[in-house]
């Protein structure tokens, strides 16, 4: 299998959430593919459900409906939801997550060390000693940690540090996929632009592929080959990340766009704001899940479900009137010249 | 920002902030020098622990007990005119009415400045009944007009309801109902909208923007996202590790940044709209603790432009370039350091 393959293919994913009779639709058939390689950012407002999507994809919940198509390292597809027990042992390495808040997600009672040990521990538990300890050196010193500081315990360290450990956790079992859930949110701008460069260099050089859950569109702008916009338990739209940050076709991407704040004065975005709230996901509206604080709303709109279809090619909206509407973007000026879009 | 002496109205002079803890005495503000003219909105910038929450409080004396602050913080107070707010007494007649009155202040979460045992009504109430009338119906009538001000639907009802019954961006506009029913002259806005998605984040900070048109105060404004200083503020002051490193005009401050660390904060926010151009810029290293705090300037550590034998030995004070722009740094052309190095 090389780069640029399907890895994963999420299709028709569907999260309920019962509790008192009342059912919160978390994730309604939700479906992108995923190459390998790839960066592929999740963006939406709180409750909007990318959170559950990417612990759907992980299995840390069992989804109500769908499937996760996995392929191998060996080229082998199997649906990562339905594996059982022993399968899922072999594969579930392959899988991994880095969690928002590097403070709640270390266990204050162990060293980093440990913390960073636990995964092979639970996965190789015939691996020899020294083999584990120069395992665990060899991911903290790439991740940028101190090695000399690994006996001491997490609340000793900053929370950019905090992060590392937290990536050379997910790292150290050689995956495939890493979930990013808000990696960089809780941290400064500058620690942040650290962690996010760090994320870069590491999938360069292992060929991880990324499935990023951020609510910040200027990170996830960066960091994504992909784009999907959520909204409502729904994915409304998604796109490569230049065609959906330049041309969105659904009105909610449009919104959304046009409220990130820009850091620099002279740059005047005409904003168009969102009437109202998101409605309760436990009772969404009929039709269109966006129709009540859509600009464009018709009477179709509130009447039938809009399908999520390929309008163009690679992108795909769910929105009736998306060919009609000519939706505003950012505006990214002139090509960027092929040495310079490689970076350094 | 007419830089007229008569329309400042509060100026903060060598503000210093000592917290005494067990290993000895944090300086966690270091000197700050600040003006807030008539209208304008100025921006407090910088990253977790340089220490702009403190600086904040400082003003209103509501820091915690353990805080000590040292110099002077003039406000034009009505009736009393420039009044060092720090010689008040932190509980007595004068500053309680200025507290709240002519300076309020909104917070970081809303869902924590409420109290969840009182209505909402009841709440805004209470700075009503303290500073502008005894009697309730009347009180009630100024509320609901605020609360219809700050746009909140069906006020009548929200009135009587509790900050649970509310959602995130209601209840920071019931916040900012609070902080301006008594019409105060200055507004500190402590991280007002990070708590909340970018779409209500825009609501807010419109509404913001149009209340300063109609009650013509000036807002001091304190966040560590730069996107929403560019869209906010007239003024910015950038800090680090206690003091204001660098303070300009907004359009000056993105235009043309001085100081290495204003530099590096600008350059690790990615832009929308510049992707694949450039590997985002990061600030080496962490923000050092202010405990014991060696000689020099407080970033030489971290500072990629750093002088030897200058910046290590002596503090840099902020220094007006000409046009208002004043930066604290020796490296920066038009610093003194720059112009007559020290040579060992």
């Amino acid at each position: 299998m090389s780069k640029g393959d399907r890895i994963l293919d999420v299709r028709n994913i569907h999260m309920r959430f019962e509790s008192k009779g009342v059912c919160v639709r978390a994730v309604t058939d939700v479906s992108f593919p995923v190459l390998e390689g790839e960066t592929i950012g999740i963006v939406g407002e709180s409750g909007c459900g990318k959170t559950t999507l990417g612990r759907c994809i992980v299995r840390a919940y069992e989804p109500s409906e769908g499937s996760v198509m996995y392929t191998t390292a060996d080229g082998e597809t199997l649906d990562f939801l339905k594996i059982d027990r022993q399968t899922m042992k072999k594969y579930r390495k392959e899988i991994q997550m880095i969690f928002q808040d590097p403070y709640s997600s270390l266990d204050p009672r162990m060293t980093v060390l440990d913390i960073i040990k636990e995964p092979i521990r639970a996965n190789y538990p015939k691996m020899p000693k020294q083999e584990i300890e120069k395992k665990v050196m060899d991911i903290a010193a790439r991740v940028g940690l101190n090695t000399t500081y690994l006996k001491r315990y997490p609340h000793a360290f900053s929370g950019g540090q905090r992060q590392r450990i937290g990536i050379a956790r997910a790292l150290v079992l050689n995956p495939r996929v890493i979930v990013c859930d808000e990696a960089v949110s809780a941290l400064d701008v500058s620690i942040q632009a650290q962690v996010i460069n760090l994320l870069h260099d590491l999938q360069q050089e292992f060929g991880l592929t990324y499935l990023f859950i951020s609510h910040d569109l200027s990170v996830v702008e960066y960091i994504s080959d992909k784009v999907g916009v959520m909204y409502l338990g729904k994915m409304v739209e998604y796109a490569p990340t230049r065609t959906l940050f330049s041309h969105p076709m659904h009105p909610y991407t449009e919104s959304l766009l046009s409220a990130v704040p820009v850091a620099d004065p002279t740059v005047k975005i005409e904003r168009i704001p969102l009437e109202g709230e998101i409605p309760n996901p436990a009772n969404p509206p009929s039709g269109c899940f966006f129709h009540t604080r859509c600009r464009f709303c018709r009477e179709k709109c509130k009447q039938e479900t809009p399908e999520y279809i390929e309008m163009e090619k690679d992108h795909f909206v769910a929105c009736h009137f998306a060919r009609e509407l000519d939706l505003r973007g950012f505006d990214y000026g002139e090509e960027p010249d092929e040495e310079n879009k490689t970076g350094n | 920002m007419s830089g007229a002496k008569d329309d400042v109205i509060l100026r903060m002079k060598d503000l210093k902030i000592n917290i005494r803890v067990d290993e000895g005495v944090l300086t966690v503000v270091r000197g700050v020098d600040l003006e807030i003219h008539k209208g304008e909105t100025v921006g407090l910038v910088g990253e977790s622990g340089c220490g702009k929450s403190l600086t904040s409080k400082a003003i209103l004396g509501i820091n915690d007990k353990k805080c000590r602050a040292e110099g002077q913080i003039l406000f034009d107070a009505e009736g009393t005119g420039m009044t060092d707010l720090l010689s008040l007494k932190p509980r007595g007649r004068e500053i309680r009415a200025i507290r709240g009155k002519q300076i309020s202040m909104i917070f970081q979460e809303p869902m924590v400045a409420f109290s969840p045992m009182y209505t909402i009504g009841n709440q805004i109430n209470e700075a009503t009944l303290l500073h502008i009338t005894k009697d309730k119906k009347k009180a009630k009538e100024i509320s609901l007009d605020v609360m219809k001000k700050v746009g909140i639907a069906n006020a009548e009802k929200r009135y009587d309801q509790y900050p649970h019954e509310f959602s995130g961006g209601m209840l920071q506009r019931a916040l900012i109902a609070m902080a301006l029913v008594c019409n105060p002259k200055l507004l500190i806005a402590d991280e007002p909208t990070t708590a909340l998605d970018v779409t209500i984040q825009a609501q807010i900070l419109e509404l913001m923007k149009t209340l300063q048109k109609d009650f013509g105060m000036s807002i001091l404004f304190i966040t560590h996202d730069l996107g929403i200083v560019a869209r906010m503020c007239d003024t910015v002051a950038v800090m680090y590790l206690g003091r204001i490193v660098e303070c300009a005009s907004a359009v000056e401050i993105y235009g043309n940044p001085m100081h290495p660390y204003t530099r590096g904060l600008l350059g690790s926010v990615h832009k929308i709209g510049t992707k694949g151009q450039k590997r985002l810029f990061s600030i080496e290293g962490t923000v050092p603790l202010a405990l014991n705090l060696p000689k020099g300037c407080g970033f030489y550590e971290r500072c990629s432009k750093r002088i030897d034998g200058v910046c290590n030995v002596q503090d840099p004070q902020l220094t007006d370039l000409g046009d208002g722009h004043r930066v604290a740094c020796f490296a920066c052309a038009g610093c003194p350091g720059k112009e007559e190095p020290v040579h060992e």
